[in-house]
């Protein structure tokens, strides 16, 4: 009886199933709007509604005044403006402020412009500019880049459309960081988490959604001030792991990728013509931080002679690929302040051995590790594991550097650890790196002043912390041009920093991307005027 | 049976309370600031000072314990450090992604392992046989991340015909769709998201279930009753699947209760690789960022569905095999 | 039934033998089982590599040469081709299956020390002890136990030692958990009760009468343990949390050489290659002795 029953159950299902099979059918929705945003193709238009990014990481929290993750960093470009913009020079250009009056170099008026809402309706005045910068420069509310702003004394609200900044000292690098998104006064006194999870600017995109780990959608702001963006739909897909980012560009599921990326794979889709590759000049470099106080790195010729068994050229052509190219000093190509007489330390290990044998290394008990006073050369090189291509330089360095005597210990933690034992000095030779240089003042006066926040390696010279503090205050361009390429002659030759190599700055897209501007920034704005073709 | 239950129940009290503890500790040991990763580079020390006396950080870690635990029995899983949302929502927003690809990885892996298993039981030491072990030993041999990247390549980059990385819609929002749509593209697309993840997340559980059935269909087919039934000219098919593998379920149920907590373990390296949003990804970005909170939330939530997946094994156990309950 | 009761059918306690197996008896066994013969060969394959690395290999593990780097297999006299460094390949994978031996043996034997110790303890008093361990086993047990590691190894800092200690310390439940059942099993047999009788110490009826009745078990588990130590080292390096260079285990060198998927296959593939065959190898040596012991239990 009960097998009669079974039979007969699974007879109805499959009738069931049959019939439910002949009213389906399989086809794609035509209608995009449909909640399928996944569609991968779209017959009927040449033109994409949509363009996809993939980036490496998720973001934090999206106020700009609280985010430092670079994923928050390409939401809020597009979502938020700032008082300026800075152009693919470095040069800051109109945004929402239409001119500025520094001539009183320490009370600086900006005039907004009138015609602009935010997202949500609201009018953008100059009380929004006096409640961003008073939230900035406030200490507890906790901004990452709190100390960028440390020279506004306070902001005044001269007219619904002026503002004045009074600044404690004249400063040069301020109005360069003034970039910095305009968050809406009456969102952001409310308090709550609007302004992390859902921000609300002025800007040319609206975020619409927020997959936590999985994608960031945004769509036009068709009242844009600086006119509607090309394209209706943006959406930026997490994608953690290196090789399946560029894998997904590759199958079409994605039209852009950008550093950081693996040297090998920039290479491969050089030489596929279904794929442009962009390469700039980056905005950081990646260096060896020397302790100082370690006991044996305080002396100046073993971090010299370590600095010449240093073979940049092989790292960067080989390890990096010629993605990142040889650096000498703390100024990167980029900048204004660029000079190429600085020469650093060219690989040359003959002029190793002269600097250790004058400090007094030798290899006496013919171990092939140099010693003095009994005791061994040996350092730690240390690094963080998220960037394999700085993991792989340690190793070669570890290589290079025990072949020519100095016992050398590779350390290679997560970043968090990593970036813990630097802040605390817990350290002797690190590899890492500054990004986001958009003024010298970033890579000099926090990490080689005395009293600098940045400054893991305890350098100290009253020489250089002069020439970094009259950096900020100085505001002729020429003067600042010899008072950093000073410094940086200084820091170079003393070996704080033994820069490996400047960053290059690569965007990789489907041919059948056209429009889009890259900015050595890394920043995607320049997808507002992107478009997609089929 | 609902003493049962109410006393296993009970059980899982002190080990959940042993897990948050063990969890705590652990996360306290590991190096990092998280005020520091939260700051970033540029904040002074004063900076880092002021925002670890707000975050708690500075108390004594008993009392930053006894503070966790307080709000645990509050049902309160605390703030994301970085996400500044509740971890409960994310988790949340995280599970479902977990579950429908361990479900779906589990699926794959029964419909492997079951006739894998009772073909290479039947026709033991036949070429079957032998093929089939040796898919088995490949499953639980080869490093799921390599296999992940190895299917991305071949079936995204190569054929092009799946996508390469993440989730399309809900699998569930996806059925319902093409129940009132007649279409089945919702179906479909969902689906081909999740069959390269599920699988390499699946075929290591398909190579331990395959071993395993076929070890209990060997050990039940050796037992008298089939014999007996053999004898009586039941027909060989009717013998396998009415008789012995009803037998030989016992075990395997046990089993895919077992690798069910595998799979959600085993989730955090195959949404790495696949960018697939669940908790495996949000976990492993939570101990990267140092953001505990997440992290411990994260794992008491597996923990518990782990245990529950546990309790209802056992019950599934008790009603096959009644004998169970007395003892 | 709860669960700490609930042991792997794989290892089901009604299996169990109840009598001692002589160890010698076991090997002079293995050639009877198809399966542990070919896992045996290949075990020894892998040791003999081990042992002899400086013999066999072609290069020295640690030259490198960046001129020369990423030679495909074959190449300038680079049997395997050569790695990122120009370092050679084969030498490096034959040096590596001393790192990755050294993992997998050493964080079972720790594993093995810590489940089998509390597992006697936890069997032979019962009562209240046996309730604390059984609960620390199920705590363990209903913990991811990757992410237990990860936890452990970003705790300890990564390096060999440390990850080495981390697998030992997550992967000691099976042994404590089948060395309990065997103890429970055989706790009242006459000889035991016997021994106690005459006045033998516990430590002496735990360790001369007890533990050698566990030990076919426990050889079975750790070598099919060995097999999941060695792939989960290469998991961790996978997600940054390996060893220290210039030491490379084949994890390593497959989590390493995927970043070079597209351009340089042989950089994993031939690393992974190792891994599945000696994962393969201990597996098969595990079944082969689980079904010789299983068999002999039967015949007997």
């Amino acid at each position: 009886m009960r097998k009669k029953n079974g039979y007969s159950i699974l007879l109805a299902f499959t009738l069931i199933f049959a019939v439910f099979l002949t009213g389906c059918s399989y086809e794609e929705p035509t209608n995009s709007s449909n909640g399928t945003s996944d569609s991968k193709t779209n017959e009927s238009a040449s033109k994409r509604e949509e363009i996809k990014v993939g980036l490496d990481v998720d973001a934090g929290t999206m106020d700009p005044r609280l985010s430092k993750d670079t994923t928050a960093t390409r939401v809020t470009e597009l979502v938020y403006d700032g008082l300026v913009y800075l152009t693919a020079n470095l040069e800051a250009e109109p945004a929402l402020a239409t001119e500025w009056d520094n001539s009183d170099p320490t009370g600086w008026i900006f005039t907004l412009r009138e015609d602009v809402t935010f997202h949500d309706g609201e009018p953008f005045t100059a009380e929004d500019v006096k409640y961003t910068y008073d939230s900035l420069i406030d200490p507890d509310f906790q901004a990452p880049y709190a100390s960028l702003f440390e020279p506004i004394e306070s902001v005044e609200v001269v007219s619904e459309y002026q503002v004045k900044f009074n600044l404690k000292d004249p400063s040069a690098p301020l109005l360069n960081y003034m970039d910095i998104g305009i968050v809406p006064k009456h969102i952001g006194e409310k308090n709550d988490t609007t302004l992390s999870n859902a921000p609300i600017g002025t800007g040319a995109y609206k975020m619409v959604g927020w997959d936590k780990n999985s994608k960031i959608s945004f769509e036009a702001n068709e009242d844009y001030w600086n006119g509607a963006p090309t394209t209706k739909k943006l959406t930026y897909f997490i994608i953690p792991d290196n090789s399946t980012r560029v894998a997904s560009l590759e199958s079409g599921d994605i039209d852009l990728v950008h550093s950081p990326l693996s040297p090998q794979d920039i290479k491969r889709l050089k030489d596929n013509d279904q794929f442009v590759v962009e390469e700039l000049e980056g905005l950081g470099f990646t260096y060896l931080n020397f302790n100082q106080k370690h006991p044996i790195l305080a002396d100046l010729k073993v971090r010299q002679a370590i600095s010449h068994l240093v073979n940049k050229e092989v790292i960067s052509a080989d390890i990096y690929q010629g993605m990142d190219t040889p650096g000498t000093s703390p100024i990167i190509p980029a900048s204004w302040a660029f000079d190429d007489s600085i020469a650093g330390f060219p690989y040359d290990t003959d002029r190793a051995a002269e600097l250790f044998k004058e400090a007094g290394w030798e290899d006496t008990d013919g171990d092939s590790i140099l010693d003095k006073d009994g005791e061994k050369l040996s350092i730690i090189l240390s690094t963080h594991s998220e960037d394999p291509n700085r993991m792989q330089a340690v190793e070669y360095l570890q290589n290079e550097f025990t072949k020519y005597g100095v016992e050398t210990e590779v350390q290679t933690s997560e970043w968090p650890t990593f970036s813990t034992a630097l802040q605390e000095g817990n350290f002797d030779i690190s590899l890492v790196g500054w990004l986001n240089l958009i003024d010298p003042d970033r890579s000099f006066y926090n990490p080689f002043h005395t009293n600098g926040g940045s400054n893991y390696g305890k350098y100290s010279n009253p020489a250089v912390d002069k020439l970094v503090e009259d950096g900020r205050t100085a505001l002729d361009l020429e003067e600042r041009k010899s008072i950093y390429q000073e410094a940086a002659k200084i820091v170079t030759e003393e070996v704080a920093y033994n820069v490996l190599l400047y960053q290059g700055y690569i965007v990789m897209h489907n041919k059948n991307l056209k429009g889009f501007d890259p900015h050595p920034r890394g920043s995607l704005y320049g997808l507002k005027n992107a478009e997609a073709i089929n | 049976m609902a003493t049962f239950i109410l006393k296993r129940f009970l059980q899982l009290i002190p080990v959940l309370l042993g897990i948050s503890i063990l969890v705590f500790f652990l996360l306290h040991l590991i190096p990092g600031d998280p005020a520091l990763t939260l700051l970033g580079q540029d904040a002074t020390p004063e900076d880092l000072e002021r925002l670890r006396e707000i975050m708690g950080l500075n108390e004594p870690l008993y009392i930053q314990l006894l503070v966790f635990l307080q709000n645990l029995f509050q049902a309160d899983l605390g703030m994301s450090i970085f996400q500044d949302t509740p971890v409960i929502n994310l988790i949340a927003k995280h599970l479902p992604a977990t579950l429908e690809l361990a479900l779906i990885a589990l699926l794959i892996a029964l419909i492997i392992a079951i006739p894998l298993g009772i073909v290479s039981a039947v026709k033991q030491f036949s070429w079957l046989d032998y093929c089939s072990m040796f898919f088995a030993q490949i499953g639980v041999s080869m490093p799921v991340f390599w296999m992940g990247l190895l299917l991305i390549i071949g079936f995204s980059v190569n054929l092009n015909i799946l996508p390469s990385f993440g989730r399309g819609e809900p699998l569930f929002e996806a059925i319902g769709q093409t129940i009132q749509t007649g279409n089945f593209y919702y179906v479909m697309e969902s689906l081909k998201h999740l069959i390269l993840p599920a699988f390499t997340l699946g075929v290591m559980s398909a190579a331990l279930i395959t071993r395993m059935v076929r070890s209990a269909m060997l050990e039940v087919l050796k037992e008298d009753y089939i014999r007996t039934a053999e004898a009586k000219g039941v027909r060989g098919i009717i013998v396998i699947i009415k008789h012995a593998f009803r037998n030989a379920l016992i075990p395997v149920v046990t089993i895919i209760g077992l690798q069910f907590g595998n799979l959600l373990g085993g989730a955090i390296v195959t949404e790495t690789v696949f960018a697939w949003p669940g908790i495996g990804r949000l976990v492993i970005t939570a101990i990267s960022q140092r953001d505990f909170p997440v992290v411990q939330g994260c794992v008491l939530m597996i923990a518990l569905i782990f245990a529950l997946i546990n309790l209802i094994v056992d019950i599934l156990y008790a009603i096959i095999n009644p004998k169970i309950q007395q003892v | 039934m709860e669960l700490s009761k609930q042991v792997q059918p794989e290892n089901k306690t009604s299996n169990l033998p109840k009598r001692s197996i002589p160890f010698r008896e076991l090997l002079s066994l293995l050639t009877k089982s198809k399966s542990a013969l070919i896992g045996g060969i290949f075990v020894l394959i892998v040791l003999f590599c081990a042992i002899f690395a400086p013999i066999i290999a072609t290069h020295d593990p640690y030259e490198m040469d960046m001129s020369n780097r990423l030679l495909t297999p074959m190449e300038d006299g680079h049997i395997l081709g050569t790695d990122q460094y120009g370092r050679d390949l084969f030498t490096r994978i034959i040096y590596g299956a001393r790192v990755s031996l050294e993992v997998g043996l050493v964080s079972v034997v720790l594993a093995m020390v810590i489940g089998v110790t509390l597992g006697l303890i936890s069997g032979y008093y019962g009562g209240w002890v046996d309730t604390i361990i059984m609960r620390i086993v199920d705590i363990f047990l209903s913990f991811p136990v990757l992410l237990l590691a990860i936890a452990l190894v970003a705790a300890l800092g990564p390096g060999i030692e440390n990850v080495i200690l981390a697998l030992g310390f997550v992967y000691w439940t099976n042994y404590a958990r089948i060395v309990r059942a065997n103890v429970l099993s055989v706790k009242e047999e006459e000889y035991i009760q016997a021994a106690k009788t005459i006045g033998s110490n516990n430590f002496r009826i735990i360790f001369y009468n007890i533990l050698p009745n566990c030990l076919a078990p426990i050889v079975v588990v750790a070598t099919l343990g060995l097999g999941t130590a060695i792939v989960s080292e290469a998991t961790l390096s996978f997600l940054g949390l390996g060893i220290q260079p210039p030491e490379s285990s084949w994890g390593w060198a497959l989590a390493f050489g995927m970043k070079f998927i597209r351009e340089a296959p042989h950089l994993s593939i031939y690393p992974g290659l190792a891994i599945m065959f000696t994962v393969l190898g201990f597996n098969l040596l595990g079944d082969g002795i689980r079904d010789l012991t299983d068999s002999k239990l039967k015949r007997n």
